[in-house]
């Protein structure tokens, strides 16, 4: 792991070369962050299409953003990211009027995610449960779903998620622990039905 | 289900990724999209100066403020000095002078140097416990207790102050004459012969030197006797520790008489004394 300062100074050197308009140092982003950006916000909105085209954009209005030199509040690239991402999800859900109640994606696209080096049996329960989280996520709370994406799916740490959502860093902790019992509680529930 | 196993299995959800194709579609339609605005590869020479750009922007925060705590620490301990030494007996940051003390008097190595600060600092502490209780508003029945701690203090300090005078003139007493080298012989009553080296300053300490040269007469016992260096020098020895003994013993009696500032310019003598 890379040390604070090396990775400021990382941060920064990739900054300035955005606003070089360098092609090579935007690829190299796009390939370093596209599949976790994705990922949060395929969990935040629930449809894999949108989710794709929401991806898209938010890279181009990153590439933007650094040309015109707005946004320049954010202290890493990563935050600059994950803060146009909910920007442009808020903009999503405004614009098409409706937010994530429905489990993520309909039962023919499902998510697979699954550890070959596990048996028959053990397969079937690692699905089973990823099926109930898949299931219970979208009922959380906005708030509580973000935390979750982004500290116990894409391995934020509390500094960043409390950059990028404005709050401090005691207030996540707090958020993400009472985030994560309600999805207990929600996936305890459906096993007892 | 515990959290710990909650929290495994949503970690489990990061291998929830987009179709490699739709990657490399999105990938190159970006790619287009960012050259249309004007998007290149930058030449080297302006990554060379990007990266010294971004190293300077990145070591200027931590850099200025490693120099504002060394400042801080430089001047901090200037005016920490200055303030400590005005404190008094009878304040808060008393204590704090006398730790300050002690760390420099243990910084001396040479040991004439560290006693001779021993003995300065011990005279200061004396006359400040003589300016405190000479003052009237202090100095009042109430505070009956705090000044029986000064007048202990007080002799304390005179006694310390006598011990560090006799250690300092234990150590720079001359060579008895039965043990004094060959080149040394007694000259009469109140004067001595000792070798010279060519050292100017050594004082009595060539005495004891294995290199012997000519002989030299210096008068040690009486200080009006001779005004060099060497002669200055042998003078503490013989005068010193029994003119010191004998101030300071004035100093107590002044003290004990209650004549505070007397006793306070008694003291100032042993400064003089030892310079």
């Amino acid at each position: 792991m890379d040390l604070p300062l090396v990775q400021k100074f990382k941060d920064k050197q990739i900054l300035s070369r955005l606003k070089n308009r360098d092609k090579e140092t935007f690829i190299a982003v796009y390939d370093a962050n596209v599949k976790e950006i994705n990922r949060f916000v395929y969990f935040k909105i629930g449809n894999r299409e949108e989710a794709n085209d929401l991806t898209s954009m938010i890279f181009l209005k990153a590439w933007n953003h650094i040309q015109n030199k707005t946004l320049e509040d954010a202290k890493t690239l990563r935050a600059l990211l994950y803060k146009i991402a909910r920007n442009a999800i808020i903009d999503y859900y405004r614009e098409s009027g409706s937010k994530l109640t429905a489990s993520l994606d309909d039962e023919d696209n499902k998510i697979e995610v699954i550890d070959d080096s596990l048996g028959s049996d053990e397969r079937i329960d690692q699905e089973a449960d990823f099926e109930k989280i898949r299931r219970q996520l979208p009922l959380l709370k906005e708030e509580y779903r973000e935390v979750i994406i982004m500290r116990f799916i894409n391995d934020l740490s509390l500094d960043e998620i409390a950059e990028i959502s404005g709050k401090k860093k005691g207030n996540v902790r707090v958020l993400l622990h009472r985030a994560l019992n309600a999805l207990r509680e929600l996936v305890e529930k459906e096993i007892l039905i | 289900m515990t959290n710990q196993d909650l929290i495994k299995k949503l970690n489990n959800l990061k291998d929830v990724n987009p179709d490699d194709s739709w990657l490399k579609s999105n990938r190159e339609l970006l790619l287009s999209q960012i050259s249309n605005s004007g998007a290149e590869n930058i030449p080297a020479w302006r990554t060379i100066f990007i990266t010294f750009s971004s190293i300077a922007k990145t070591a200027s925060r931590p850099a200025f403020a490693l120099g504002a705590f060394v400042l801080m620490l430089l001047t901090g301990s200037f005016f920490s000095n200055h303030l400590l030494e005005e404190t008094k007996p009878n304040d808060s940051l008393y204590i704090a002078r006398i730790i300050s003390e002690k760390v420099k008097l243990n910084t001396i190595f040479d040991g004439e140097a560290r006693n001779k600060l021993a003995v300065q600092y011990a005279t200061e502490h004396a006359q400040d416990i003589t300016a405190v209780l000479a003052n009237p508003e202090f100095n009042t029945e109430a505070n009956q207790e705090e000044i029986a701690v000064l007048n202990d203090s007080f002799h304390k300090e005179v006694n310390a102050v006598k011990s560090r005078i006799e250690t300092l003139a234990v150590k720079n007493s001359p060579l008895p004459a039965a043990v004094a080298p060959t080149g040394a012989i007694k000259n009469n009553n109140d004067s001595v012969v000792i070798a010279d080296n060519n050292k100017e300053g050594q004082g009595i300490q060539v005495a004891t030197s294995d290199i012997l040269a000519p002989a030299k007469t210096i008068e040690t016992s009486t200080p009006a006797a001779s005004s060099s260096p060497i002669a200055s020098s042998t003078l503490k020895v013989d005068t010193v520790k029994p003119a010191a003994e004998k101030i300071l013993d004035e100093a107590k009696q002044l003290f004990d008489q209650k004549d505070y500032s007397k006793a306070s310019d008694k003291l100032k003598e042993i400064d003089n004394i030892i310079k």
